[in-house]
């Protein structure tokens, strides 16, 4: 953080390089007579391109270029990708197609969350700089979050055909399914991993957060007979409910003066929060019994609602339960009938969402009469989160601009991480810069 | 210089994503090394680096990293040893997830050491989707190709004294 004075009673100070986030972004807060005015989050949107890049392919070769959007969550991607079309094309997979794909997505997030909670979060709790700082004190609890986050990669690995970027996954199914032999190795480790998510979730649950609470509007899906994942309907704290592809008649996308990103708002133009604490908040009762017992052990449900810090938990609740299906589903996986479903393309407009790790991802192609995409719209997770998190960080801010710029930066550094923002793809640092009229 | 248990004496890991312009750079070196260094070396295309790679390098093998570079010139090659990647350094000088300097130096703190070994990479210029490597780096391959088949070649002839 730098700071300076810039003229008589005008203040402005930046920050450059914050760590333990994904990629990058920056963030910009204006404040005048001791309140923040604006905080801006900037985040270069890797699905723009992506939008443009799909236009006159095949259903199939989307699935290969939206994989490449996120490095972290390429499941994601290709799931929404896969059941729009599905969807248009009026194509049902197999029940144990579904379960290898709720298996490959829990891999997903056991590694994504791992990493968020053992590398990127935790340090924040303990007060380390970084993993590196935490591993030399805590080296058990380092090695545990490498063998969750190893766990997940090999499931990724197997089903995926490798651990970023998969390449099995296909309208209609898999192009390849696994023969219950080759999902054997994934049975001790996911056997452990249920222990370790388990150890995790008491270890969050014993740290100190911050104080600093607020009621977000949350939004995830819901599913009527699982923790959603692969779909459901969209629903929020305050009682939307809509089909998963009926998106847009919920919300929009902005284009805000002086950032390229879109921001997404309600059509009643509020900000909403996606991700881990809106699923925890919204759909607790469908976790895994595991998980559900956990979570009410840890007695966190409300912190998780309420402060974005206890996000930390929600992660941890949610890699028990990721840990707990996957290893359900390797334990009774028996080959499909049909791995790959045969499909004719129609034209029309395929839309759909899945829960990445970081919250709702929402795909929707339009499809000509040649059966290529014509169109398409991408709206990740982070790019509907900003809103929320420009809120909160607005709230945030006055109480700890006070503190000395080392300390407040550490302060709104460990806010901004809370969110697990996925900014990959801009350059590599977020840039935080106050300015003080 | 192959080890008679059938591991060669060096691993790369390659990292990169195929089509993000420049940053496709360490992936595409790495397929066009000559036979010579080539048969050297395991090679593996890691896209990001990881902790866990690093941790899996077998004990007598070396380990090279090879990968695009921020914070050097667009078409400079940078080799460095490990133990210095660890250090921090002076930039971020890998595009990947955490930090290469955090991965590394987080693969020494839990392994205790750090594999012998170098990272390699070239100062890139652009990062665009499907854009293809920018003329400047285009123009570098060869002398990046060059350096790893050399670190390759050190580190196997190291392994074998």
């Amino acid at each position: 953080m730098h700071g300076a004075e810039t003229r008589a009673g005008d203040y402005h100070f930046e920050v450059e390089g914050i760590a333990r986030v994904e990629g990058e972004g920056s963030l910009k807060l204006r404040i005048s007579d001791g309140e923040v005015r604006e905080a801006r989050l900037s985040i270069f949107e890797a699905p723009r391109y992506f939008e443009r890049l799909v236009v006159g392919r095949t259903p199939n070769e989307v699935l290969d270029i939206v994989t490449r959007i996120c490095g972290i969550c390429p499941i994601a991607y290709q799931f929404g990708a896969a059941q729009a079309f599905e969807d248009l094309f009026g194509v049902t997979v197999d029940p144990q197609v579904r379960a290898l794909r709720r298996l490959l997505y829990a891999g997903e997030w056991i590694e994504s969350h791992a990493l968020h909670v053992y590398m990127l979060h935790a340090p924040d709790f303990l007060g380390y700089d970084s993993a590196i700082s935490m591993a030399r004190d805590h080296r058990a609890l380092v090695e545990q979050g490498l063998a969750l986050k190893r766990t997940g990669n090999e499931i990724m690995r197997i089903l995926g055909g490798r651990p970023i970027h998969p390449v099995s996954v296909r309208v209609g199914g898999f192009s390849r399914v696994p023969r219950p032999a080759d999902l054997e190795p994934l049975r001790k480790p996911l056997e452990a991993a249920v222990t370790q998510s388990l150890e995790t979730l008491k270890v969050v649950a014993g740290l100190d957060a911050p104080v600093f609470e607020r009621e977000p509007l949350y939004v995830s899906l819901r599913h009527d007979a699982e923790y959603p994942m692969l779909g459901g309907r969209i629903v929020s704290s305050d009682g939307m409910d809509a089909p998963v592809q009926g998106w847009r008649d919920l919300f929009a996308e902005q284009h805000l003066e002086g950032t390229n990103a879109l921001h997404a708002r309600t059509h009643d133009g509020r900000v909403y929060q996606l991700g881990p604490a809106a699923r925890v908040t919204l759909c607790a009762d469908q976790l895994h019994p595991l998980a559900k017992e956990a979570l009410a052990a840890s007695g966190l449900a409300g912190a998780i609602r309420r402060n974005p810090y206890w996000s930390i938990a929600a992660r941890a609740v949610e890699l028990i339960h990721a840990a707990a299906e996957a290893r359900d589903i390797v334990e009774a996986y028996r080959p499909p009938v049909r791995g790959l479903e045969p499909w004719t393309a129609r034209p029309g407009v395929a839309a759909w969402g899945t829960e990445a790790p970081r919250g709702l991802c929402w795909h929707r192609y339009e499809v000509d009469e040649r059966g290529l995409v014509s169109a398409c719209q991408i709206v990740p997770p982070t790019s509907q989160n900003q809103g929320a998190i420009e809120r909160d960080l607005a709230e945030f801010a006055p109480s700890v601009l006070d503190l000395p710029h080392a300390e407040a930066t550490v302060r709104l550094e460990q806010l901004i991480r809370s969110y697990d923002p996925c900014i990959s793809c801009a350059t590599h640092f977020l840039r935080l810069e106050v300015e003080r009229d | 210089m192959e080890d008679p248990g059938g591991r060669r004496p060096v691993r790369v890991l390659a990292c990169g994503a195929a089509d993000r312009g420049d940053d496709a750079v360490g992936l595409l070196a790495v397929r066009r090394l000559p036979a010579d260094p080539a048969g050297l070396a395991e090679i593996r295309e890691v896209g990001q680096l990881e902790v866990e790679a690093l941790l899996d390098v077998p004990s007598r093998a070396a380990c090279l990293v090879v990968d695009a570079a921020a914070g050097v010139s667009p078409g400079e090659v940078v080799i460095l040893p490990l133990t210095e990647v660890a250090r921090g350094g002076a930039a971020p000088f890998s595009t990947h997830g955490l930090p290469a300097e955090q991965v590394v130096a987080l693969a020494e703190v839990l392994g205790g050491t750090l594999p012998r070994g170098s990272f390699v990479g070239l100062g890139i210029a652009s990062v665009g989707v499907g854009s293809g490597l920018s003329p400047v780096v285009a123009a570098s391959l060869d002398a990046f190709v060059a350096a790893i088949a050399g670190e390759i070649r050190r580190l196997a002839d190291a392994a074998a004294d």
